[in-house]
């Protein structure tokens, strides 16, 4: 019998992921010994302080130099630290606009904190598997903790008809990937990205369909956990159904590690395919899911809704960015924007670790602008509306600027940076993507993207008119204040303006977190 | 024709007519049992593939634990007959017809798939589909997911009782 030579080192990327199980544990464990009204303020301070500690690590691991860890099962890579961190913030904003929500309806427990601490180590360490049995568990792990999270406030029909349509669908969703996953087994005999190189250059000329139509059901596996069209259908009833929080955790966190891991398995299986292939096929899904996700926001007046249409659209941004790492052989228009270079390599490999740049910065520029935009309407919704379908309205919004000067100030910032205008994160990180995009050849699709997000600009001024220029109504309730929601709504309001009007020391810190193992 | 390949066509017809029982049955019922039969049919499939140990797993957990549990529950919930099929809307037909769309596509694959090169020592032979292999491979090389595994449980297990509770 050989035993593994697993080392510390094997452990350290676990950090992250480490830290959240154990402070989820210790939330579940001091909640045995809480009576129902006990004031329960320390676990939202536990879970940020568990987010800030696991953040902090990955910015540490970041600096460590890509290698195999656990025999290849795992990465350790500047590519997954940053998702760990980006699923940090995410995580630490989420809950402090989880401690105003809770304590509104009564429903402050620590098993809230301790799944969301349990969705976020399950989106860190998808980010860094390299393994397809692992990718499956680790997205089973997240997707099974944000079921549980989306039903928790069952009151009414909406929260359950949203858990139970996100778990029918995503458990289909996880088999239709599985299936995939099992294809690719065996066509290549093995389930680890990093050996599936050479094997998998054998099968494409032994067996090439069964690796085509097994990467086809993993792209779809992948393309519902990231809602992009034709996949989205659970999209709008789940984000307006669950809990403002959790739709806010949903949004950011689940989005960017499914993200992540989409990247790392295509930038294997695509190697020696025929490349027209993945590009089609993301190019296909980035212009459906840009086009669609923003027509069908246009009309909405419920802001919850709006913005789950959003999430779709900048689905979209995103998946032209990983379309634009599989072009191989450039258009006619090559590298028009950029002419610097900033590391060696052909035009064509810096234009493609520049999407893959943009991918990230988009991510986490995504986090703070729609993570604070939730916390938002969380604090401006009420419990009694909901039924009425009405928490939501416009109307809410209307006069705000009167009322909170700060609130509509940081909502207006929020707004701008999803609709991507400067001087704001969402433009710099839109500017990217689409630079990327466009150096690589793929022109005509960088346009639909440009004009399909002057369309999104509609909707969401659309809010900001409504907040400074619409009167207060009638009746109005008064709005009540809580210092998790405000320091929630200051940090992203600080980081949505400061990362766009900084970008240069983000995207020089970036450039090194846009490498992957073995790419 | 050799007795292994008779018997994984055996195995593998019955496996096909259950599942489509289950999903054809009128009775809730019914439907469980069908899914029962699946399951020991599929066992069978696994034992042809030397896969004993996920065999006895499959009937001692899915075909028994799970099932009972299912069977409690038809009987708790009190359902009846499933009352009409309903109308055919064009969701319900454009979903039917992707989804034969992708059995023709595997069908098609899987069926211009050349054989796979079956590479297993003598040694891995002897040992392969044991409980022995098995323990020895998780709890060593397959460390990492094998504790992802215990944390998914986990999971489940906080969820679920999050899910059931009466009011929060």
């Amino acid at each position: 019998m050989t035993l593994p030579n697993l080392t510390l080192a094997d452990f350290l990327p676990l950090l992250p992921a480490i830290i959240m199980v154990v402070a989820a544990s210790v939330l579940l464990l001091s909640e045995v010994f809480l009576s129902a009204t006990a004031s329960r303020g320390y676990q939202a301070v536990l879970t940020v302080v568990a987010a800030a500690a696991s953040g902090a690590v990955a910015v540490g691991l970041m600096f460590e130099p890509p290698q195999e860890v656990f025999l290849g099962f795992g990465v350790l890579d500047p590519f997954s630290s940053f998702l760990t961190l980006v699923v940090s913030v995410g995580l630490g904003l989420a809950a402090l606009s989880a401690v105003g929500f809770l304590r509104k309806r009564g429903a402050e427990r620590g098993e809230f904190y301790a799944l969301m601490l349990f969705a976020s180590a399950g989106m860190s360490l998808l980010a860094m598997s390299s393994e397809f049995i692992t990718i499956f568990i680790n997205i089973e792990v997240l997707s099974i903790a944000t079921y549980a999270l989306t039903a928790y406030l069952r009151r009414g029909t909406r929260p359950s008809e949203a858990g139970f349509k996100y778990f029918i669908l995503g458990a289909f969703s996880s088999a239709v990937l599985l299936y995939g996953t099992a294809l690719l087994y065996g066509a290549t005999g093995t389930t680890k990205l990093n050996d599936m190189v050479v094997p998998l250059q054998q099968a494409l000329s032994t067996n090439p369909a069964l690796v085509y139509v097994g990467a086809v059901l993993i792209a779809a596996g992948f393309a519902f956990k990231v809602a992009a069209v034709p996949f989205h259908m659970w999209t709008p009833d789940v984000y307006e159904g669950a809990p403002t929080p959790v739709t806010a955790l949903m949004s950011a966190g689940v989005k960017a590690a499914a993200f992540a891991s989409l990247v790392r398995v295509f930038l294997t299986v695509g190697k020696g395919m025929d490349p027209k292939l993945p590009l089609m096929l993301f190019a296909t899904l980035a212009l459906l899911t840009m086009v669609a996700g923003n027509l069908m926001a246009i009309p909405q007046r419920n802001v919850k809704r709006m913005l789950a249409y959003s999430s779709i659209a900048h689905a979209g941004y995103l998946l032209l960015g990983v379309a634009a790492l599989f072009v191989t052989a450039p258009g006619e228009h090559f590298r028009v924007l950029s002419a610097s270079s900033l590391s060696g390599g052909t035009p064509l490999d810096v234009a493609r670790s520049d999407a893959l740049r943009g991918i990230l910065y988009y991510l986490l520029a995504y986090t703070f602008s729609a993570v604070g935009a939730f916390a938002m309407v969380s604090a401006l919704e009420r419990r009694e509306d909901e039924e009425k379908g009405t928490a939501w309205d416009l109307e809410r919004f209307a006069g705000l600027a009167q009322r909170r000067p700060g609130w509509a100030f940081a909502m207006a910032a929020f707004m701008l940076s999803l609709g991507g205008i400067p001087p704001t994160v969402g433009f710099m990180s839109k500017l990217v993507i689409f630079q990327a995009a466009i150096d690589v050849g793929l022109v005509g699709l960088t346009i639909v993207a440009v004009l399909s997000s002057a369309a999104g600009a509609y909707y969401y001024l659309r809010v900001v008119v409504y907040m400074f220029m619409h009167p207060v109504p009638e009746g109005a309730q008064p709005l009540e204040r809580n210092w998790g929601t405000e320091a929630a709504l200051v940090i992203s309001t600080v980081a949505v303006i400061l990362l766009g009007i900084l970008p240069g020391h983000v995207t020089d810190w970036l450039a090194q977190a846009g490498t992957l193992f073995g790419q | 024709m050799n007795i292994e390949l008779a018997l994984f066509g055996v195995f593998a017809v019955m496996t096909l007519v259950s599942a489509g029982l289950v999903i054809t049955a009128r009775s809730p019922i019914n439907s469980a049992m069908a899914l029962v039969s699946t399951f020991f049919f599929l066992a069978g499939i696994y034992v042809l593939l030397w896969a004993h140990t996920v065999a006895v797993m499959q009937v001692l957990v899915y075909a028994g634990a799970i099932m009972v549990l299912f069977l409690f529950v038809i009987m708790l919930l009190n359902l009846g007959d499933a009352a009409h099929r309903g109308r055919p809307t064009v969701t319900r037909i454009l979903g039917g017809a992707s989804a034969f769309g992708l059995l023709a596509v595997l069908a098609v694959t899987l069926g211009r798939t050349q054989a796979l090169p079956a590479e297993m020592g003598p040694q891995a032979q002897a040992t392969f589909g044991t409980m022995a292999a098995i323990g020895q491979s998780i709890f060593t090389s397959w460390l990492l997911p094998f504790e992802a595994v215990s944390l998914l449980l986990l999971v489940a297990m906080v969820g679920a009782v999050v899910v059931a509770k009466s009011r929060i």
